[in-house]
């Protein structure tokens, strides 16, 4: 046992070590961020000074071992841009990422499980049909005009909401629905199939010859298993959910992770980049390795397979 | 020339009664600061903006820096050199050195007075734009009394106070004694400078809040608080202002100005930075290329029907100077004016024996200013040249221009800090970052002034070159961009278009609500 | 729209032919028919010329409001181009576009579902690696980079979709593959003295074919959307190429502006196609198999 987490560990870390390669070379190769500094037609001197405050005029190996080096130590380098160590910015922007992610998984499960059930419960009705197209709609729609029309509908027409920002309730509702909704489809989907499932189980049937009215059956026995599977994929969407945020942050102004990475990417901030990447990688690695981990303990053939 | 952006200005003014205007300005004069303006920002705020040591070469950072610092001399309404935390400077006469005279009574936000040290130790300390020259050519500072110094140079510098004051942030004066205490990163948690605003808080990628400083010395500021907020999305950035979530909203393009212009309560304020736009023909130098023959260049540029992309775009407030040099620059020649004749593009196109168009390959250009882009194919097609555009991502964009990868046509623009003779230096003369070839006569004008001392037969030389370059057509010039903002109803004063050349609302301490004061 | 598309759970067995299946999607279908038609004849039904404009007749109404035109009958967009005849030319782009990058994905992931899945050992945990490092690499970032590298181009976009979704299909076919390997014909096909390569060909990829189909359909609405928001972020379909996604990030604005049949046009076709696709492929995963319910 002791050798196979040995083992994984260092796969982890390799494929960590391959992703921070990649990423450092790939900003690299795309863009030269002193041209986004200095407006074009600076001086060969101002670019030259730009690029040795960036560090930029070093070979490659060594701008690598600064980069490894300052995951090391811990602070992830200073941000081209904002001329603030990475880790603080992203610590920064980490919690409304979290907050935006969070309250729309629940937005969009309140959604989806319930239209997902109706569908499970009248197959081929009225509601199963709408509770899809419902679902399926958020899907359809890019995320950018779904927001551009609730900003219209809810702050400048009815003036109901604050049309961007961050620091209340009020600002998350519509970025949150925006990207619920999107996810919504895919809840629905499951829920109802896993439903359908737990329906035709023998325990399900069982119950139903019992006698115990279908409310209880349906919304007891039945949703609790039908839900795991449900969950689950939530837990992964949820990592998702915090990459592709990034439209939804772009429109209703919200300072979440995507928006940090993208403006990274436009500015060519190279360690904004790296460092964002390189954690979300880590988080996936490490979700994925206790994951592993978790299995091998219980089932030993894993083990001995690998 | 009255430019379009002062008279906007003035014609706002005059829509409102002049008596009230009076009324208002005089109940300003006397009463504490009051009230709150918020600005809705395109640009994620850096903190390194707070700091005047770190001015990149662009233009945004001055936004903030308008705000929270002040500079010996800056740019102000009238006058791009106007005389602030200095009250007056003289050139020696062998031109090495500027002795200058402090203002007196000028205070830190933290109640620190504001010395010659200060002044001393800014300019060392400079490590933004423009410092490796300021390095080389000033030989050292020295100081007489608190509020009397010189600062020395090498050698004779004629542009010397074109640097100090405008092209770079080493004029802007930082407190030396809360630096040496708190540190650099200290600093840009909590800037201290000596202008009309003072730092309240920061949140990264939301907003920043700025106080007024009452003891300002130009004039207490009128309004109390100035909060910035970061909307990214321009449409949700003219939401927030229809909603009145943010009283001014910056960089408002294409139709949602006309939106602007259509809600009532709000204006439509413009102002024209220094960043002219351009095609370039990167394949002229190719005697293979149609782009080789001069008369198909010039057919290029009759065939920009650039009146009705300037309504269509910017409202009609660009300026078509028809130069790819900015008009406010020093050594500056105004070519011809630019016209638009298809008649006359299809006739030379004809001469040079394209009388059918021709296929001139790929358009490459910043994919934020795509919308040009696609009016100029239009425009192309008419007189039977066909491109195809290639938007690319502004990094990869500049990365291409500069490594000389970009064929056929390219759509370019900068709004670099300097003058005639730095912008010939990187887009025309042989050399240049992004120049795809050079003219002979060209060169040799440019190196003539680069030695000339005299300034007067130095201007002559440039304006000799921006014509051959006019000539020749090496660029088809296309407009200087208006950048448009939009205005709420609760403004009075929004500083727009006041100080020549600049973007951004400025100064800030002369900025007004209405019915408050 | 009504349209009712029963799921059935039971697998039917019959030998009608396809469209008299029970629950087939009749109207999707058709959609889908029907956008496939005009994107192949799109030469000869646009009134105009997709690409080419004049400010002088921008923002045109559609024909039934005040100072629209039959000659323009969905109106013109911000640089004057006819609205009709950019949707009609952006169902060739949409469909091309989202067909082959589906192909791409497909392709990619299908190949290294099956040798992962099959081979085991080595070639799994390579893989693998490979699909958790990609997953860390947020979808659109990635495809913003590779905006940059190559340049925004058709075929890029194509490249760039395909390349960021591959990893979804790698993951479901390596798991449908283990499942086969345990089954009898894969068995018999090892004893028989089959070569591995022979195997994955002939016994594991025409099972699998079934899946990659139904994920194709529903990753088709999921391609076409992620094409809309690269437009938003500046790094989508090159314009003035006609795209529905790219059509909906441009006229974005002009919905601030009352200009509604700039998005609303291009999203109600985005919205069919990828509704019917997504119905298409819910009936072709219970009909195919019921074990990719939980997909």
């Amino acid at each position: 046992m002791k050798q196979y987490i040995v083992r994984r560990v260092g796969y982890s870390l390799l494929s960590l070590f391959l992703l921070s390669l990649t990423i450092f070379l790939f900003v690299r190769v795309t863009g030269d961020p002193v041209s986004l500094l200095v407006e074009p037609g600076a001086s060969p001197d101002d670019i030259e000074t730009m690029r040795r405050q960036l560090g930029l005029d070093q070979p490659l190996w060594v701008q690598y071992g600064h980069f490894v080096a300052s995951f090391v130590t811990g602070d992830l380098g200073l941000s081209f841009y904002y001329r603030t160590p990475v880790l603080e910015l992203y610590f920064q922007r980490l919690p409304n990422s979290l907050l935006l992610a969070g309250v729309a998984m629940a937005l969009s499960l309140l959604i989806g499980i319930p239209s997902g059930i109706l569908a499970a419960v009248r197959v081929d009705g009225f509601w199963d049909s709408a509770g899809k197209i419902f679902s399926l709609l958020g899907l359809s729609l890019p995320q950018f005009w779904v927001g551009l029309v609730l900003i219209l509908f809810f702050s400048v027409y009815l003036g109901w909401l604050p049309s961007s920002g961050s620091g209340s309730v009020a600002h998350l509702l519509m970025p949150a629905f925006t990207l619920g909704w999107y996810f919504a489809a895919a809840h629905m989907r499951l829920t109802r199939s896993s439903m359908l499932d737990v329906l035709g189980s023998e325990y399900i049937k069982l119950a139903r010859l019992k006698g115990l009215p279908e409310a209880l059956v349906i919304g007891k026995h039945a949703l609790k298993n039908a839900l795991i599977p449900v969950i689950t994929l939530a837990g992964i969407n949820l990592v998702v959910m915090i990459n592709v945020a990034v439209v939804v942050e772009t429109v209703f102004a919200w300072p979440g992770i995507g928006r940090l990475l993208y403006e990274g990417i436009t500015f060519r901030d190279f360690p904004v980049v790296q460092g964002v990447v390189v954690i979300g990688g880590a988080m996936i690695v490490l979700v994925n390795l206790m994951v592993d981990i978790l299995y091998a303990l219980i089932d030993p053939r894993i083990r001995l397979e690998s | 020339m009255v430019s379009p952006s002062l008279s906007t200005t003035r014609r706002g003014a005059l829509g409102l009664s002049a008596a009230a205007m009076i009324g208002a300005t005089l109940r300003a004069a006397n009463a504490a600061p009051d009230g709150e303006l918020r600005i809705g920002v395109h640009v994620s705020l850096a903190p390194t903006w707070f700091d005047p040591a770190e001015t990149p070469g662009i233009i945004t950072p001055f936004l903030l820096m308008y705000a929270m610092h002040d500079a010996m001399m800056k740019a102000m309404p009238g006058d791009p050199v106007t005389p602030c935390l200095t009250e007056s400077w003289t050139m020696a006469r062998d031109g090495l050195s500027y002795a200058f005279t402090l203002r007196k009574g000028v205070l830190f936000h933290n109640g620190d007075a504001l010395t010659a040290e200060d002044v001393k130790f800014s300019l060392e300390r400079y490590r933004g734009a423009a410092s490796k020259t300021l390095k080389e050519r000033v030989a050292g500072v020295d100081i007489h009394d608190p509020h009397r110094l010189t600062i020395r140079l090498n050698e004779p510098w004629p542009d010397f106070l074109t640097f100090y004051a405008a092209a770079s942030g080493a004029g802007w004066i930082v407190p030396r004694k809360y630096l040496q205490q708190v540190g650099d990163d200290g600093f840009k948690k909590a800037p201290i400078g000596a202008g009309p605003y003072k730092f309240v808080s920061f949140t990264p990628g939301v907003e920043l809040v700025c106080e007024a400083f009452e003891s300002y010395w130009r004039k207490a500021p009128v309004i109390k608080r100035l909060v910035f907020k970061v909307i990214p999305d321009e449409a949700t950035r003219l939401a927030a202002l229809q909603r009145g979530e943010i009283d001014i909203a910056y960089s408002i393009r294409g139709e949602l100005a006309d939106e602007l212009v259509r809600t009532p309560g709000l204006t439509i304020k413009s102002a024209v930075g220094s960043a002219p736009f351009w095609l370039y023909f990167p394949e002229q130098w190719d005697p293979q290329s149609p782009w080789h023959d001069p008369r198909v260049r010039l057919a290029a540029s009759l065939a920009l029907d650039l009146k009705t992309m300037d309504q269509a775009l910017t409202l009609g407030n660009s300026r078509l100077t028809g130069s790819i040099f900015p008009e406010n620059f020093e050594f500056y020649w105004q070519p011809p004016a630019p016209v638009y004749d298809p008649g006359r593009a299809r006739k030379l196109l004809a001469e040079a024996g394209r009388a059918r168009g021709f296929d001139a390959g790929d358009y490459y250009c910043d994919t934020s200013y795509a919308n040009i882009g696609e009016v100029v194919l239009n425009n192309l097609r008419e007189v039977g040249i066909q491109v195809k555009l290639r938007p690319l991502e502004r990094a990869a964009f500049f990365k291409a221009y500069s490594e000389k990868k970009l064929k056929n046509i390219v759509q370019g623009a900068s709004g670099a800090f300097g003058n005639c003779a730095t912008r010939a230096e990187a887009f025309v003369v042989k050399g240049g970052t992004y120049v795809y070839g050079n003219y002979p006569d060209i060169d040799a004008l440019f190196a003539e002034q680069a030695a000339e001392m005299d300034r007067a037969k130095r201007e002559a030389i440039l304006h000799r070159l921006q014509q051959l370059v006019h000539e020749k057509s090496i660029y088809a010039p296309i407009w200087q961009l208006a950048f448009i903002s939009g205005v709420g109803p609760k403004v009075g004063q929004s500083g727009f278009g006041l100080i020549r050349g600049f973007p951004y609302t400025a100064p800030y301490e002369d900025l007004t609500l209405k019915g408050k004061a | 729209m009504t349209v009712i598309t029963p799921v059935t759970t039971e697998t039917v067995a019959s030998s009608a032919p396809f469209w008299r299946l029970k629950g087939f999607p009749v109207i999707p279908v058709s959609i889908l028919l029907f956008i496939a038609f005009v994107a192949v004849f799109a030469d000869v039904l646009a009134p105009h010329d997709p690409q080419i404009g004049s400010l002088a007749r921008r923002f045109k109404p559609p024909f039934w409001l005040e100072g629209g035109s039959l000659a323009y009958p969905l109106g013109t967009d911000h640089v004057g181009r006819d609205v009709l005849s950019r949707l009609i030319f952006g169902a060739r782009v949409s469909m091309v576009v989202g067909i082959t990058a589906v192909l791409v994905a497909g392709s990619i992931g299908t190949l290294l579902g099956i040798v992962s899945g099959y081979l085991g050992g080595w070639a799994d945990q390579v893989v693998m690696r490979i699909t958790d490092t990609w997953l860390a690499l947020p979808a659109l970032t990635f495809a913003i980079f590779l905006a940059a590298i190559v340049g925004p181009s058709e075929l890029n976009i194509i490249l760039i979709l395909g390349l960021v979704y591959w990893t979804r299909y790698a993951r479901v076919i390596r798991g449908e593959v283990l499942s086969l390997k345990q089954r009898e014909f894969v068995r018999l096909a090892i004893v028989a003295g089959c070569s591995k390569s022979l195997i994955m060909w002939r016994h594991i990829l025409p099972n699998v074919i079934n899946s990659a189909v139904v994920l194709a359909t529903l990753m088709l609405g999921v391609v076409i959307v992620t094409e809309a928001s690269l437009s938003f972020l500046g790094v989508g379909v090159p314009p003035p190429k006609p795209a529905w996604g790219l059509m909906m990030a441009d006229g974005k604005k002009g919905l601030m502006v009352g200009y509604w049949w700039l998005t609303v046009f291009p999203g109600i076709c985005i919205m069919l196609m990828v509704l019917s696709a997504n119905l298409l492929g819910d009936w072709l995963r219970v009909k195919f198999d019921p074990q990719l319910r939980q997909l």
